[in-house]
């Protein structure tokens, strides 16, 4: 019928709100049965160009395709399951009468098919929409969006708000998904919430698209905190100059640095002491954006800032 | 029914039947007093009125004789209060058809069902037509009753006529609100709007035919069209009620263009 490799095919897209970038420029493509992750910081644009995919809101200027058709044609969304970053369920229906309206609207979900994500989600369907906790609408939340079993899935920040049993079922279904060679979207604050789920992810910031990786390579770039606590004092020079170490601090019994890439020399410098105490922090998506894409300056100047001369 | 229209009624529900017990206790007040009116000629006679400064009397629609049941119930519902409460519940409706889930955010994921905003519009405007119906025929056959049980002796058709008048202002009035909603995604112009419409149309209507400089703005005030025929004396004045129907169906269409083109929820 038709020849698709792109779920999502933007050009140029480019929101202004009046006089507010919104996003602009955007070139992206997703491709289909992956997951791809949409990261970014607040205000970066990633709702905007949800929104605009949605046709909830139009470009400014630029081109967009999804499924292979222009978001303006209504059927589109059919085959789409939507998840709003700032999900609104209010008023005095009960969560499982709102649910059977976008059901009817979307031509019909089998009722089981409801009730088992509820059950797996752990939702509560009996209670008013105005009176469920953030977490509950939440789940109300992905329940409308994956029911209908659609080909693409765009997820607005999915797990804020979900507690972290429920963030590992949720990154469960995601994997479903894929596995069964439907497509995601899904967009999030920091790394660590989508890298175990993506398979690639783009990273927005002020309106631009500032770099696409695979989710593999980007964890090798990135930079994570390491703290190691020993017994006794150890001595600085055994831990300079070792492969992809920066910003060392060695005070008293305690190494502290960050680490780009593999860990392995340092953890086997380490393990010449003796190791009471280790943190390893999450690398933080911030640090990827500024050691990476740009901002040498605002780097340097945080290196200055925390390397004593 | 098709789900967008059944979803429209349920969200009207709490609205409909709150105004539906409101108006229906308020008429039910009203109307009961019409014996002891009656009986008093000398308070409420048409001597009595006559004290009343003219510009007052005009405000309340002539006031000529309230002891006369035709005169009795324009005064008390025909004239302003019954159509200024129909107006009210209407542009309430119509506010929670676009601007108000687009004010507290439920509108993004209604439309992102796939179905064309212009079906969405409709279904919307749909059901505060179909809702103002109920709502109009509850207090019409109210009405009906207690001007029959009070003794009154007008005819059921002119109270229909009234009351299919009122149901067409508000209606219209109703619409604009849900027009300026779906054009601007704020209840308060929405609100704005229609109150400035209802109640200038209405002082235009009643006082103003007696201002030149004003009088010739008659053809524009809503109320123009609804109390210029006076129903409740003549009957249906039918081409008066066609053109506030046309009316209607134009801010409804101008509804679906404004919304089909512009941003929501920004
Ligand atoms: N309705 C609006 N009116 C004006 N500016 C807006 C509007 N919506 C978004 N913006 C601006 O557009 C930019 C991108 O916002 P957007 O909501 O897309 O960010 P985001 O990446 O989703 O952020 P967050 O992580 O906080 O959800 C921001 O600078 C924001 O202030
Ligand atoms: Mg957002």
């Amino acid at each position: 019928m038709r020849c698709m490799t792109a779920v999502v095919e933007t050009e140029g897209l480019t929101k202004f709100y009046g006089d507010r970038r919104g996003l602009e420029d955007l070139d992206l493509e997703i491709r289909l049965g992956e997951v791809f992750g949409y990261l970014g910081p607040n205000g970066a644009g990633k709702t905007t160009t949800i929104r605009l995919l949605l046709d909830v809101i139009r470009p400014t200027r630029g081109r967009m395709t999804v499924l292979g058709v222009d978001p303006r044609d209504a059927r589109v969304r059919g085959r789409i399951g939507y998840l709003p970053g700032e999900l609104a369920l209010a008023g005095r229906e009960k969560a499982s009468e709102y649910l059977s309206f976008l059901a009817a609207a979307r031509g019909g979900v089998p009722r089981e098919r409801i009730a088992e994500l509820a059950d797996r989600l752990d939702a509560d369907l009996s209670v008013r929409m105005g009176k469920l906790s953030k977490g509950n609408k939440q789940k109300i939340g992905l329940i409308q969006a994956f029911m209908h079993e659609p080909e693409f899935l765009i997820l607005d920040e999915p797990t804020s708000g979900l507690d972290p049993l429920l963030q590992q079922e949720f990154l469960a279904m995601v994997r479903e998904v894929r596995t069964a060679g439907r497509t995601v979207l899904m967009s999030s604050h920091v790394l660590a919430e989508v890298e175990h789920a993506s398979d690639r992810v783009g990273i927005v910031r002020d309106g631009r698209l500032v770099a696409v990786e695979d989710v593999a390579a980007l964890r090798e770039k990135a930079v994570r905190k390491v703290e190691f606590h020993f017994d006794a004092p150890v001595p600085r020079e055994e831990f300079e100059g070792l492969p992809g170490v920066r910003e060392l601090r060695v005070e008293g019994a305690s190494v502290r640095c960050t680490i780009d890439g593999r860990p392995d020399a340092l953890i086997k410098a380490a393990a010449r002491h003796t190791v009471v105490h280790m943190v390893s922090a999450e690398p933080d998506l911030e640090e990827i954006f500024l050691t990476y894409y740009g901002d040498e300056e605002t780097r340097h100047a945080r290196a200055a800032v925390e390397e004593p001369a | 029914m098709p789900a967008l229209l059944s979803k429209s009624l349920r969200d009207y529900r709490w609205t409909l039947i709150g105004w539906t017990i409101g108006i229906s206790a308020f008429f039910g007040l009203y109307l009961s007093i019409y014996p002891s009116i009656v009986r008093n000629p000398e308070v409420y006679g048409p001597a009595a009125l006559a004290k009343f400064p003219g510009a007052m009397r005009d405000l309340m629609g002539g006031m000529s004789d309230f002891t006369s049941g035709v005169g009795f119930l324009q005064t008390v519902v025909y004239q302003l209060i019954g159509p200024m409460l129909l107006i009210s519940c209407a542009t309430i409706l119509g506010n929670r058809a676009i601007a108000q889930p687009e004010e507290d955010g439920t509108l993004e994921l209604t439309l992102t069902l796939p179905v064309d905003r212009r079906r969405l519009l409709l279904a919307r405007f749909a059901g505060l037509v179909l809702g103002l119906l109920v709502i109009a025929a509850i207090t019409f056959l109210l009405v009906w009753g207690l001007a029959a049980a009070g003794g009154m002796e007008v005819a059921g058709s002119r109270i229909l006529a009234g009351h299919t008048g009122v149901f067409l202002l508000a209606l219209c009035c109703g619409t604009l609100g849900l027009a300026v909603g779906a054009a601007t995604g704020r209840k308060m112009y929405a609100s704005a709007v229609v109150g400035v419409v209802a109640l200038g149309g209405y002082v235009v209507e009643t006082i103003g035919r007696s201002v030149d400089a004003i009088s010739w703005l008659g053809w524009i005030s809503p109320f123009h069209y609804y109390l210029d025929g006076q129903p409740i004396q003549q009957g249906f004045p039918v081409v008066d009620y066609l053109v506030l129907l046309t009316a209607t169906a134009v801010l409804a269409l101008t509804a679906v263009l404004a919304f089909d083109r512009r941003d929501v929820g920004v």
